[in-house]
């Protein structure tokens, strides 16, 4: 098999597994959808770890290939191709792996609900999707990529459609992810005005020619075309990647089932803007202004997201603000010119979170699908599995040394403060900070459902115990690369020039470069967090959370009471939703609906549809009674017409009545 | 005559020699075996497209000419016969339900239609002005039989006389412009009047004769204002005829334009495109125009045909290769096309009623969903709605007209393709968003249903990968 | 001007005239006689064009066979004239207009500017057969257009036997000669046994 039918294989295989369970879903049945899928992923997974140990460890040259050219106008090629390098195996790996895994915990999750087989068609369409997003070598895949995964996502959201909220949540979604491609079409079409091509390499090769142009937007200021492509490419990072303030639509998409909160909304869908920015490298490096953006909204997405994680009481609501603060991390780290510390996090975020989700799943489905932490406690002596991988989850997300998550984080942190661009202090600071709230919200989690007193009804309580083998098995198989993927892969990834030929860093932009000049091992490297300033703030969260939700559980609500207008902005998540509200959806509707009594209703349908609709009725009409039936009428228009050409093309076109007239 | 002329038109001799041959098998074989007819003709069809695909004389990048130069073998007739083979092979699966439903079935139908191919791949292959009319009369003669099929419809009747009598009024112009030409030039051979044409310049009588040969191929198009037969022809026939003369036919008369006026008449471009550019912007006027006005679906369908053949003259008038290319391309979606809609048509008819009226297919989505997809790719893909076919048909032709500069001509067809959707919509709006008027079941036979499933959902995968046979047919030309 | 150009003339003007009367004049029967004089007159232009061949083959198909049956329909036939005229007198206007115009322009391109332009086709040699010359060329040069021409009338008795032809399921009587003869005696005699009553027990 050559490489080629290999790499197409390797999106097809669920795209197939996907039609298959979608369209002839009442004739395989329920096992059937589940197998045909899991079966289709499988071997995508496995393909996609040949292609990996090919890129990664035989040192196999990255592959640039096109498959199909879809249509060629004025010079600019349309076409399918696949880019394989070090970044793609990185992502293909990921996906299909945490794919593999949430297939499998599908089985145990939706094991009641009569919409199973369209779930495994989804989610396997979903795997096609992101496929074909990260192995892409163009933007016009890239973009078709980017809108199926949307899309799927916005099918999940709603996967219950009769439930209000979650109709509700798929909207927002969906209208949020609106604004964000937007911008990104806009970089699209200004690369392909700018560069004349949709294709990375060679639009890669054209951007430094284009340092130091710029074009004007608004009346005459100029702007720095990198820079306005890269922001625009950037907007449409932040809505895919729930960025600050396009983030309202990622913590109300848990209205999903929480397998697809695990695989889309934490693992995969949602980094595919960290991945498009790493992967737009080349672009990013040659616009200081658009890093600074990247850098601030990380920022500030990374500390205030965790800060309302602090006050959730549904479960899976805590692991999504979490999730939006680490994609702030991985946003900071792109800022900061460490997209290799950005796609290493990337990586060890979606093994530990989809663990957290998954385990999240796991409560929910033992607490017959009630998912308010007030009413958990204790949980751990039930589902003793459930209890020990997500507190392996926790520690990984926070950062505690020799866990997968610690690596990842600490560099990023490292690389902002080596950081030299307008914003950086500031980011640093947040990050910092960041710390410590993710301790603190990591914790209560985990002492809220699974320490301290029983608070479930008796009902519940009576019934609770471990959830089956299919839901335990993936969460052994996460936890294992939640706690050592970071210590096995920091240095061959990162300080191994792994991604040389994937990502490029400005030559005086190399944070990680000068990181690696004191690196000496993932071991000493740990040893070595005990003097650093980001250790001892876990420590400090840890104690506090310990302090707060476990030996005191009254402090709690002293806090609360005390504080009670920071938690009321918390709770309230600093009224981005009202003010969304009001401003956009109200304000479009009243503009809407001027436009629509006015424009609409007035100008176009009175004046335009409706008159010229009359006219062209009113032709239609006069044309139909030509069509009389009668033979010779018929055959009285056809020499007409050909006495009219005559006269028109024989007669006057050649000038004959010249010589008679 | 040697044998290598009768090698390079083989596939004729195959398809008449089946042709006598089914007619023979047919009145030995009981009533009730009649569907084995269906089965020999389009294996027959089959083995013509192998034969015509496989056995290549030569090497078709150039033409062969045969019979003293009165037959060519070409590129772009080898890819139009092909096409002409799979979509009557699609008209055959789909006439067998029809003609089964509506007891008439017999094997002149099958007869006739394989005389009336057999016609249309002379027209193809025509090099002389000989070949092009009498191909022209044996579609047309086998035509006219056809609509009159059933002889208990007084309607069928009444459009086949039409259809008699406008045809050979049409054919009559079409001999006067041909005789004059011979006149003119002393030769029938089209490379040969190519040659004398372009040595006698400007010639007033060549200008003459030139009006009624292109009036002779706007009938055969029915591009206004020679399209009067065409709403009552379609609406008259049978509805497995219809489908019939909007298919192969269609892809004749491409054929038709080409052979004459580019093989024959192209010195002459400057004349053919001015008229033509009238008749294609009053067909996509018309067309559209008339077809909101139309309750029925047959009627609206053969409206639809008059602005899509408008659409093909835009190719034809660009004169270039890209344009030709275009319009080919153009044919044969539409041929396709039209197919499938009138597939739809029959699969709701009933016993005795064809389903013609628009209100049939209310809320056709909840009787068959998949039957009610299939009809929706269909009209957006007539509607040229982009990723379907029909979409990449419009903008090629579209660009083809713009590459030589006519730039209002363009907008014209921009603007009634425009409102030309509505009516393609409008068949869309019916089918999802009102309430069925009954609940019958809606049924045929599988393998009908399997062609037409091919056939809608080609729709969308020729317009994802319309690159192949965009290729084929700029390789044509 | 030769004699050959006033033959000409003599037998176009009786052409034209009597393909007029053919569509003015109200007796159908008359109007095939018209067109059997104007099938002579072609037939007398084609001998000035020395194509003798088709000249005979006009009069012998055109007027012995075609125009016979022709005058046997339309005599069998009651055709009720009338009617078919109905709104002839309303369209004449029209129709003349119509006619003058088309006749206007192609006088004024055949006599303006065609005419001197076409080349006249070169005599014939001594001795020159026109039946064999046409012979000839229609089994050499012209087969495949010959053979279509055949599989037109092939499809021209096609469809008229589809069109006209009822088949036997539709009620027509019809008779099988072999059935007829394989005729048993039992088929079509039956033997009837009665008992033998008497009037007596019969009457009571």
């Amino acid at each position: 098999m050559d490489m080629k039918t290999l790499l197409l294989l390797i999106p097809l295989l669920p795209l197939a597994g996907s039609i298959i369970a979608g369209l002839l879903r009442n004739q395989i049945g329920r096992a059937g959808a589940h197998w045909v899928t899991i079966l289709g992923v499988a071997a995508s997974c496995g393909l996609s770890f040949y292609v990996f140990k090919l890129i990664a460890l035989d040192g196999m040259a990255a592959i640039n290939t096109s498959i199909y050219t879809w249509a060629l106008t004025d010079g600019i090629r349309f076409e399918i191709g696949f880019l394989i390098d070090s970044l793609t195996v990185v992502m293909m790996t990921v996906v299909t792996f945490v794919s593999l895994m949430v297939h499998i915990y599908t089985i145990g999750y939706m094991r009641d609900d009569p919409g199973y087989q369209r779930f495994f068609s989804y989610i396997a369409l979903f795997t096609f999707s992101m496929l074909m997003l990260v192995m892409s070598n163009n933007f016009l895949q890239l973009f078709f990529g980017w809108e199926a995964v949307g899309l799927v996502s916005y099918l999940l959201i709603g996967f219950w459609f009769k439930k209000e909220s979650a109709i509700f949540a798929n909207l927002k979604a969906f209208l949020v992810n609106r604004v964000g491609d937007f911008g990104f079409l806009l970089g699209i079409a200004a690369i392909v005005a700018s560069f004349g091509t949709l294709d990375y390499a060679e639009t890669f090769a054209r951007a430094p020619e284009a340092v130091g142009q710029t074009i004007s937007i608004f009346g005459g200021a100029e702007w720095s075309l990198l820079t306005v492509i890269c922001i625009c490419l950037f907007i449409g990072a932040m809505g895919k990647s729930a960025q600050a303030p396009l983030h309202v639509w990622l913590p109300d998409s848990m209205e999903g089932p929480t397998p697809i909160s695990a695989l889309i909304h934490a693992a995969t869908m949602v980094t595919a803007g960290i991945f498009m920015v790493a992967r737009m490298s080349p672009l990013f490096e040659l616009s200081e202004v658009a890093l600074s953006f990247v850098l601030v909204i990380g920022a500030i997405t990374a500390l205030f997201m965790g800060l309302i994680g602090l006050v959730q009481n549904d479960i899976k609501r805590v692991v999504a603000y979490s999730t939006l603060s680490q994609l702030g991390y991985m946003t900071v780290a792109l800022g900061a010119s460490a997209y290799s510390a950005a796609i290493f996090h990337l990586m060890t975020h979606a093994f530990f979170k989809a663990l957290l989700f998954l385990g999240a799943g796991s409560v929910i489905i033992a607490m017959h699908h009630r998912q308010d932490m007030r009413e958990m406690g204790g949980l751990r002596k039930y589902m003793p599995i459930t209890f020990i991988t997500a507190w392996l989850g926790s520690l990984a997300l926070m950062g505690v040394p020799l866990f997968s998550g610690f690596y990842s984080k600490d560099l990023i942190i490292e690389a902002v403060h080596l950081a030299e661009r307008p914003g950086a202090d500031f980011a640093y600071w947040c990050v910092l900070l960041g710390v410590v709230v993710t301790a603190l919200y990591s914790l209560r989690l985990l002492f809220l459902t699974f320490h301290g007193k029983e608070r479930m009804e008796e009902s519940v309580r009576s019934h609770l115990h471990e959830t089956p083998l299919v839901v335990t098995i993936p969460l052994i198989l996460l936890a294992i690369p939640s706690v050592l993927i970071g210590y096995f892969t920091v240095e061959p990834m990162l300080f191994g020039g792994f991604f040389q030929d994937a990502i490029y860093v400005a030559p005086g932009n190399d944070v990680i470069g000068e990181i690696g000049h004191h690196f000496h091992g993932p071991l000493a490297m740990a040893l070595h967090a005990v003097v650093t300033p980001v250790f001892w703030l876990v420590v400090l969260g840890s104690a506090a959370a310990v302090m707060i939700w476990f030996w005191k559980p009254q402090l709690a609500t002293w806090f609360a009471q005390t504080l009670s207008p920071l938690q009321r902005m918390l709770d309230k998540k600093y009224w981005f939703d009202e003010v969304y509200q009001f401003l956009f959806a109200r304000g479009s509707l009243k503009l809407g609906n001027g436009l629509w009594r006015y424009g609409d209703a007035g100008l176009i349908d009175g004046a335009l549809v409706n008159g010229s609709a009359g006219i062209v009725g009113r032709l239609a009409v006069l044309f139909r009674h030509l069509q009389s039936g009668y033979l010779f009428h018929y055959a009285f228009a056809m020499i007409v017409g050909l006495i009219l050409i005559i006269a028109a093309f024989v007669i006057l076109d050649k000038g004959m009545l010249e010589g008679i007239f | 005559m040697t044998a290598s002329d009768l090698f390079i038109a083989l596939p004729e001799l195959f398809i008449l020699v089946m042709a006598c041959l089914i007619m023979l098998i047919d009145l030995y074989l009981p009533e009730n075996r009649r569907g084995m007819v269906s089965f020999i003709s389009v294996l027959t069809l089959l083995f013509a497209g192998i034969m015509v695909m496989r056995w290549q004389a030569v090497d078709s990048s150039t033409a062969q000419y045969a019979f003293n130069g009165t037959f060519v073998r070409d590129r772009m007739a080898d890819v139009l016969k092909v096409f002409c083979f799979i979509v009557l092979g699609a008209v055959f699966v789909y006439a067998k339900h029809y003609l089964r439903v509506f007891k008439l079935m017999c094997g002149e139908y099958y007869v006739l239609s394989l005389f009336l191919l057999l016609g249309a791949m002379v027209l193809i292959s025509a090099a002389s002005l000989l070949t092009v009319y009498l191909g022209l009369e044996l579609i047309s003669l086998s035509s006219y039989a056809l609509v009159a099929l059933n002889r208990d419809d007084r309607r069928g009747a009444e459009a086949a006389m039409k259809y008699f009598i406008l045809g050979s009024l049409a054919s009559g112009l079409l001999l006067y412009g041909m005789s004059m030409l011979y006149g003119v030039t002393g030769s029938l051979s089209l490379s040969d009047i190519a040659a004398s044409v372009a040595i006698a310049g400007d010639n007033v009588m060549l200008v003459f004769a030139l009006v009624f040969v292109v009036v002779g191929i706007a009938f055969k198009l029915g591009a206004v204002p020679f399209h009067m037969w065409v709403p009552d022809v379609y609406h008259g026939a049978p509805a497995a005829v219809t489908m019939l003369i909007g298919s192969v036919p269609k892809l004749a008369a491409f054929a038709m334009a080409i052979r004459l006026l580019d093989n024959g008449l192209v010195p002459m471009q400057g004349d053919w495109m001015a008229m033509l550019t009238v008749l294609a912007a009053l067909s996509i006027i018309v067309g559209n125009l008339v077809a909101i006005a139309q309750t029925n679906l047959k009627r609206m369908l053969a409206y639809s045909t008059i602005s899509h053949m408008g659409f093909l003259l835009l190719g034809v008038l660009a004169g270039t290769a890209q344009g030709y290319s275009a319009a080919m391309f153009y044919a044969i979606t539409y041929a396709i096309m039209s197919t499938g809609a009138f597939a739809v048509l029959i699969m709701l008819s009933k016993s005795g009623i064809e389903a013609e009226n628009l209100d049939d297919y209310k809320g056709l989505n909840q009787r068959n969903p998949l039957l009610a997809a299939l009809m929706l790719m269909l009209m957006f893909s007539m509607a040229g709605i982009p990723v379907f076919v029909g979409f990449f048909a419009k903008w090629l032709v579209i660009q083809a007209i713009l590459d030589v500069g006519l730039l209002w001509l363009a907008v014209v067809a921009v603007v009634f393709s425009v409102i030309g959707s509505f009516y393609y919509l409008r068949v869309v709006k019916l089918m999802y968003f009102d309430e069925p008027e009954t609940t019958d079941k809606v049924t045929a036979p599988a393998d009908f249903r399997f062609v037409l499933t091919v056939n809608g959902v080609a729709q969308l995968l020729m317009g994802i990968f319309a690159n192949a046979l965009i290729a084929l047919c700029v390789a044509s030309f | 001007m030769s004699i050959q150009v006033l033959v000409f003339y003599l037998f176009g003007t009786i052409l034209t005239l009597s393909a007029l009367s053919v569509i003015t004049v109200r007796n159908p029967v008359y109007a095939a006689l018209f067109l059997v004089l104007a099938f002579f007159s072609s037939a007398a232009i084609w001998m000035l064009l020395e194509v003798e061949f088709l000249a005979i083959t006009l009069v012998l198909v055109y007027v012995g066979a075609v125009m016979v049956l022709f005058l046997f329909v339309v005599m069998m036939l009651d055709v009720n004239l009338s009617r078919l005229r109905e709104g002839f007198a309303r369209y004449l206007p029209v129709g003349i207009l119509v006619a003058l115009v088309m006749a206007g322009e192609l006088l004024l391109v055949i006599w303006t500017k065609g005419a001197e332009k076409l080349p006249l086709p070169p005599g014939n040699p001594e001795g020159f057969s026109n039946t064999t010359y046409l012979g000839e060329r229609l089994y050499t040069e012209y087969l495949f257009p010959f053979e279509i021409a055949a599989v037109i009338l092939l499809v021209a008795i096609v469809a008229a036997i589809t069109l006209t032809h009822r088949g036997r399921s539709e009620g027509g009587r019809y008779q099988d000669p072999a059935r007829q003869v394989q005729v048993t005696r039992d088929e079509r005699v039956r033997i009837v046994s009665m008992p033998a009553v008497k009037d007596k027990e019969n009457g009571a």
